[in-house]
């Protein structure tokens, strides 16, 4: 198990990082441009801090390295590896395909029909919420899955923390 | 990524091993192969794996508790790859990398089990699917004793085991296919069970699909926490920077005596959802935790000496002199925060001042600029503490 703690402040050294390099590029910002740019960051450190061992969080870094700031400071050269991950979230989409297409072929009950079918939606929706879930297998799903809930446990954590300490500050009657 | 390899090839062996062998010949090197799982998550290598049925990448374990569970519910399971089987299986159709293991295999040498095997594993024909993954050789301890080359059956039990074993149980289908499936169903079940403790009220579901429900819901209330959170610091600050590096440096406060019956106030006022937490945390000792209890000691202090006036257009009052974005932050503040923002906010921060041995009499028109990095280093110190605990 990974140390919590440790976690959590890689999570948050890196999320200030973020932070400080968004306010720079971007003054006088708006309240919702502030809370994507909070929130973007957050992400993007959270998922950094699993150090691209899921696929959840190089699908992450992935798909939001459009901006270039966040990209520079919270992990090392995303934009390259992304273009690596791409390449590898098509090879997993490729490989990934024929086990479903062999299950769509296979003979059923209408039973045991309907259960595949919900158990195929309820998976649907889980890759859905998941990022990069698209292109993986249920075994490989429940295991990202596991990860990405912890990391956002801890993220919520850290997060709340903050919220705290800085409504202390502001409200400390 | 590691995957798990070479399943089917090692069930498939096993499977037509055991129609010959008596089950208790077996055991004993079954129950010394249990150990083999320990390694299972950490040594298996692939290369170009095609079969997406078993291509599970192994996840760090979530707990401590997975090697040994996974080794333990497996250990019925394992089944004995000899040298034999492995020199069969790398005489046909697999790819180079078996080549070097072959004269590894080659030295297991027989045993009266061995020697039986080695009838079916003539037999053996490897199916495509797993033509290219790579075998390391697992020998058991009487084959190294019974090896005619020693030197490479003991360099086989040092070398880290690639292979998984699996047997098919008494009573199961022993088609390799339906072994691999097993396995994999098992593994997914076992990650299943540790879902079952990362979600709350999952105690109660046994069902797959209904987990699966819960596991949706909980990654949505997940998310939608992570937005709500954002959306609640953005409104708290009207910059982005927090001023974090000023926490690292340390040394800005001079060191107060803490005041902690002060701190316990201020904590217990706190309106966070873990004032227990954050209570504790003020307890640790650190320079920086010192530095913020003494600060929340004397705005606590400072601020019941203050007579604050709930008028909103007070705020906007001390706000204009400082020619900073302070009424917007209050506005959206207010607008997000179901409770009002008290004007005593701006006598706290005036007090902080206090610190930098500013003169009190002009606390807004002086104050400001250098207030906001303090409640930057404060806060984030705050934050520092909850975090150790």
């Amino acid at each position: 198990m990974r140390n919590q703690s440790s976690v959590k402040q890689e999570f948050l050294r890196k999320w200030i990082t973020g932070l400080r390099r968004y306010s720079c590029e971007k003054k006088n910002m708006s309240f919702f441009e502030r809370k994507k740019a909070i929130k973007l960051s957050a992400d993007l450190a959270m998922a950094s801090t699993r150090d691209k061992t899921t696929r959840w969080s190089q699908a992450l870094i992935a798909n939001n390295t459009d901006n270039v700031f966040i990209a520079s400071s919270s992990s090392s050269s995303p934009k390259k590896s992304s273009s690596s991950r791409s390449r590898n979230m098509t090879t997993l989409m490729r490989r990934s395909r024929p086990t479903r297409v062999k299950s769509a072929k296979k003979e059923m009950s209408s039973a045991r029909c309907i259960a595949k079918r919900l158990m195929e939606k309820r998976t649907r929706k889980l890759k859905n919420l998941l990022p990069g879930g698209e292109s993986m297998d249920e075994g490989c799903l429940v295991a990202e899955t596991l990860d990405y809930i912890q990391s956002l446990r801890d993220q919520i954590e850290v997060m709340r923390c903050l919220v705290t300490a800085s409504q202390l500050i502001i409200n400390p009657s | 990524m590691l995957h798990c390899v070479n399943m089917t090839v090692l069930e498939r062996q096993q499977a037509r091993s055991r129609k010959c062998h008596q089950q208790d010949q077996d055991q004993d090197q079954d129950y010394q192969r249990s150990s083999l799982f320990d390694v299972f998550s950490s040594s298996i290598t692939m290369d170009g794996y095609d079969d997406s049925s078993l291509h599970m990448p192994i996840m760090p374990p979530p707990a401590p508790a997975p090697a040994p569970s996974s080794s333990s519910a497996l250990s019925r399971t394992t089944t004995s790859i000899t040298p034999r089987v492995a020199t069969s299986l790398a005489s046909p159709t697999l790819g180079k990398k078996r080549k070097p293991l072959t004269q590894k295999v080659v030295a297991g040498g027989g045993g009266a089990e061995q020697q039986s095997e080695n009838k079916k594993d003539k037999k053996v024909k490897v199916s495509g699917e797993e033509d290219s993954s790579k075998i390391t050789e697992q020998t058991n301890k009487e084959e190294v004793a019974s090896a005619e080359n020693s030197k490479g059956s003991s360099e086989a039990q040092n070398h880290k085991p690639d292979y998984i074993h699996v047997r098919a149980r008494r009573g199961q289908a022993t088609d390799s296919h339906s072994l691999a499936e097993r396995v994999r169903r098992e593994k997914i079940s076992e990650r299943m069970k540790y879902l079952q403790d990362l979600v709350p009220g999952c105690n109660k579901i046994t069902g797959k699909a209904g987990m699966l429900d819960e596991i949706i819901n909980y990654v949505q209330s997940l998310q939608r926490q992570v937005e709500f959170l954002s959306m609640k610091l953005a409104a708290v600050n009207p910059r982005l920077d927090l001023n974090i590096d000023d926490l690292f440096a340390k040394e800005v406060f001079p060191a107060c005596a803490p005041n902690f019956q002060s701190i316990g106030m201020a904590s217990s006022s706190d309106m966070s959802n873990n004032p227990a937490a954050a209570a504790a945390a003020y307890l640790d000792f650190n320079s920086v935790q010192q530095l913020v209890s003494c600060s929340n000691g004397l705005i606590n202090n400072i601020g019941m000496s203050m007579n604050p006036s709930p008028d909103m257009g007070l705020r906007k009052t001390i706000a204009t002199p400082h020619s900073v974005s302070l009424p917007e932050t209050f506005l959206d503040s207010s607008s997000c925060f179901t409770q009002a923002l008290p004007p005593s906010i701006w006598e706290g921060e005036f007090q902080i001042q206090n610190l930098y041995n500013v003169a009190f009499d002009q606390p807004r028109a002086s104050s400001f600029p250098p207030s906001h990095p303090f409640t930057g280093l404060v806060e984030a110190s705050n934050l520092k503490m909850e975090m150790e605990m």
